[in-house]
């Protein structure tokens, strides 16, 4: 392979720090999300996600959607998918001890506003429907890019999991779920199996969707 | 008169700080005279040390330095971890 293979998330991140603005906010939650506070905690996770919520919130989509869904080749399970992975610091935003039931933790997402509203704006922004081309309900990808990005900073924080395909998913499972199993797989798959989603994050990475990319806060 | 920071487009491994990654950044660094800026202390310090007055100390006299510093820069290495940069790049430059 004579052609040398782009990084299209490291390009990302270099066009990141070339801009002030999204240079000063990515650093800006990379510290407390990546500062351990004790020794029995990695580190400040309200702060983090805070911080998380900032950086989606004031740096432009060109930017922040070039790092938080940018391409992939399907055969690069490291360099490219990896820092992909590593967009939101993980190890403090996402993972945790423990891995809660995904119906539990959408309950604990239903007490706090904010987390509340961007989960419902999220399950109708990004509804599949196999019917239409786009594979969406509502025919707007930038909508569902905005919607699963306002998740990021929440208890519902997403995150790619390592798979060929791209599929994402919230820190929870559906172990434990004695009769509500069927409405636990169904939340889980509407993140891991949602084409709609898949689309939408495909034509951001391949810029095929040139849409107008208008930064709108999710309330 | 004000001096401007200067800015170079570098790799952070040019950074010679230690760093593996293939990541970017916008340098910025103060450059320029600071005659104009030179108090009396400066113009005793000159003479006297041309009167070799002071033995061998030679005192730095005004220089172009940052007076304040950019916003922190952060990125990921080879090895997939975070370091965040402080005070590495300079946002205003004066005679000091």
């Amino acid at each position: 392979p004579a052609v040398a293979r782009e990084n299209n998330c490291l390009n990302a991140a270099k066009a990141c720090n070339l801009n002030d603005t999204c240079k000063k906010y990515r650093s800006a939650y990379i510290s407390p999300c990546t500062s351990r506070v004790s020794t029995a905690e990695v580190c400040n996770k309200r702060k983090c996600h805070k911080a998380l919520r900032q950086f989606f919130d004031k740096v432009p989509p060109k930017h922040s959607y070039g790092m938080l869904y940018c391409s992939c080749p399907i055969s690069d399970q490291t360099a490219c998918s990896e820092r992909r992975r590593q967009t939101i610091v993980p190890v403090c935003s996402y993972e945790e001890k423990q891995k809660p039931n995904c119906l539990e933790l959408q309950a604990s997402c239903r007490t706090n506003y904010i987390c509340k509203s961007r989960l419902a704006d999220f399950f109708v922004n990004c509804q599949p429907e196999t019917r239409s081309l786009s594979g969406c309900l509502k025919e707007n990808y930038a909508d569902c890019l905005l919607s699963y990005s306002g998740l990021v900073g929440t208890v519902m924080t997403p995150n790619y999991l390592r798979s060929p395909k791209i599929s994402v998913s919230p820190f929870c499972d559906c172990s434990n779920s004695g009769n509500n199993k069927d409405d636990c797989d169904k939340f889980t798959e509407f993140f891991t199996e949602n084409t709609c989603l898949r689309n939408a994050i495909q034509a951001f990475g391949n810029g095929t969707d040139v849409g107008v990319w208008q930064p709108m806060s999710p309330v | 008169p004000r001096l401007l920071a200067k800015e170079v487009h570098l790799n952070v491994t040019d950074l010679g700080l230690g760093y593996q990654t293939k990541e970017e950044l916008i340098f910025r660094y103060c450059s320029g005279p600071c005659v104009e800026a030179e108090t009396n202390y400066d113009k005793i310090l000159n003479n006297l040390t041309h009167n070799k007055k002071l033995d061998k100390d030679t005192p730095s006299r005004t220089c172009c330095r940052p007076i304040s510093f950019d916003d922190d820069l952060s990125f990921l290495d080879d090895n997939v971890v975070y370091h965040t940069l402080k005070k590495h790049s300079a946002r205003k430059c004066g005679c000091v």
